[in-house]
């Protein structure tokens, strides 16, 4: 198989930034506004990319498994935040629970895939566990923002239901399942509608990327299939944690409803 | 009057709630309350009186800031909230039932009390069912497709399935017209006698008090100004806040309200 990647030099870079300048005057055409944005975002890319570029440059380098860790930790901290900013009503204890929910969904099942089942040696290869990490805790965030927001709504559409429920002498572990139930649904919607359309719909970035750069399309059709069941995987055990660990948030030390 | 321990008992309970402004302001203050099993007691009041939090502070729903509530002569502090609640149920104001057929309502309390499941051909249920009165017609449809009264019924027999020692009803007739207040009005009277249960009504409507009651506890500003038998708090108060109170909510014209 050939494996000759095609550079981009400078020059092509700039080329493909004539596209954003298009996109710039077209937003112009249409007084859309976004004219700043769309700069801001363009350039925002290039340095965080480059920067990003540079550092993986030198912990791939580097060989050792502390920088790597910290680049995990730094991301999760930001999927933190992301997920805090996306959020409009926050449960109690938000960033607590949320931060130990992907720290233990994503990052077992990360962990879990590349140990056990592509086996890294070194177990921190950075060449591997980076951006395998990056995708998980990426997808991840979607399902985690969507079951701390469900579960909100949830508390608020079902607060008659729930404390009916516990006027009858309901453990608030029972009066929470339909909302937890219910919330745990919305945010493995998006993984489940993403495996069915694979490959018919989209072809997804990883296997894109994998054939771009000269492997084998059966083997980077193998890793897409794997990396979709870690995502899942870990969308799901992120949730569930954000949901047994948040539900109880709502509720008193007494086992009543908080009130608004 | 000297009496046996009361089933139901506050104690001087205290209850403040955060204000406009940050302002914490006295919902209850040092309130005293005591039930009998087979009494109705009625909780009367304007509005924003303190009625519905001192109901909720029978069955840990709200915990008071001072004061406290015995069961039997127990404080309920040292009784795990889901069990106390099975013993003392509350009705809402308005009905809520859970998805599902009017039978799978009256054994929903067991299912969330994950206690063995019952039957409605057990004798004791069938009792209940009557006293109730709910159709035996009526168990197999849709459970939120009945009329409101009907679904208020639902609601009552629900709540009184398993060892219930006494039952909170909040406004449970406000949503219901007269005739059918009157009668729902009658059961919580009934139930009372022949469960042995007893029975705290809060409730604005001063005609539906005097229909079913045994007592009236008249509270304003979180305090209880007068307390007795029905007739005579309706009456023949003795304070000068009951008789104002009395004197601008005619017992004869009140008007149930939603």
């Amino acid at each position: 198989m050939n494996t000759t990647i095609i550079n981009l030099d400078l020059w092509d870079l700039v080329t493909v930034y004539s596209l954003l300048l298009m996109s710039i005057g077209l937003a112009h055409l249409l007084k859309a506004g976004q004219n700043k944005d769309l700069f801001w975002s363009g350039l925002r890319m290039f340095v965080q990319l480059l920067v990003v570029g540079y550092v993986l440059h030198l912990v791939f380098a580097l060989k050792t498994a502390l920088p790597v860790l910290l680049i995990l930790t730094v991301m999760i901290g930001f999927a933190v935040q992301t997920i805090g900013s996306r959020v409009q009503v926050k449960m109690p204890h938000f960033y607590r629970i949320v931060g130990t929910a992907i720290l233990f969904g994503c990052g077992g099942m990360t962990f879990f895939f590349c140990t056990l089942v592509i086996g890294l040696e070194p177990w921190y290869d950075p060449r591997y566990l980076i951006p395998l990490a990056g995708m998980v805790i990426g997808n991840s965030m979607t399902g985690a923002s969507l079951a701390v927001e469900r579960l909100a709504a949830e508390f608020k559409e079902r607060r008659e239901e729930i404390e009916t429920a516990l006027c009858l002498g309901s453990s608030v572990q029972l009066a929470a399942e339909p909302a937890v139930s219910s919330a745990f649904r919305a945010a493995l919607i998006p993984s489940i509608n993403a495996m069915a359309a694979m490959g018919l719909v989209f072809l997804p970035g990883m296997m894109t990327g994998q054939i771009l750069s000269g492997t084998e399309p059966l083997i980077a059709v193998k890793y897409q299939i794997a990396i979709m069941c870690v995502i899942t995987g870990s969308v799901s055990l992120t949730s569930f944690l954000i949901l047994r660990l948040g539900y109880r948030s709502y509720f008193t030390s007494h086992q009543s409803l908080r009130e608004d | 009057m000297s009496r046996a321990v009361p089933l139901l008992q506050a104690r001087e309970v205290t209850v403040s709630r955060q204000g406009e402004a940050g302002r914490s302001q006295r919902v209850l203050q040092k309130t005293s309350l005591e039930i009998d099993a087979g009494e109705v007691l009625a909780v009367v009041g304007p509005s924003g009186g303190g009625k519905s939090t001192l109901l909720r502070l029978f069955n840990r729903l709200l915990e008071p800031d001072s004061g406290e509530i015995l069961l039997a002569g127990i404080n309920i502090q040292t009784i795990d909230p889901p069990l106390l609640r099975s013993r003392i149920p509350l009705v809402a104001q308005k009905p809520f039932l859970f998805s599902g057929t009017v039978r799978d309502n009256l054994l929903a309390s067991a299912r969330l009390r994950r206690s063995a499941s019952t039957d409605l051909d057990d004798p004791e249920l069938q009792e209940l069912l009557e006293l109730c009165q709910i159709n035996s017609a009526w168990l197999d449809r849709d459970a939120r497709k009945l009329s409101i009264g009907q679904q208020q019924r639902i609601c009552l027999m629900r709540a009184l399935v398993g060892p219930c020692q006494a039952l909170l009803l909040d406004e449970p007739t406000s949503a219901l017209d007269r005739p059918m207040a009157d009668q729902l009005a009658q059961t919580f009277r009934e139930l009372a006698r022949q469960k042995n249960l007893a029975i705290v009504l809060v409730t604005h409507d001063l005609r539906l008090a005097e229909l079913c009651v045994d007592r009236i506890a008249l509270l304003l500003d979180g305090s209880v100004v007068e307390e007795g038998p029905a007739t005579q708090v309706l009456h023949h108060p003795t304070t000068a806040a009951a008789r104002q109170f009395l004197s601008s909510e005619p017992v004869e014209h009140s008007e149930t309200k939603g």
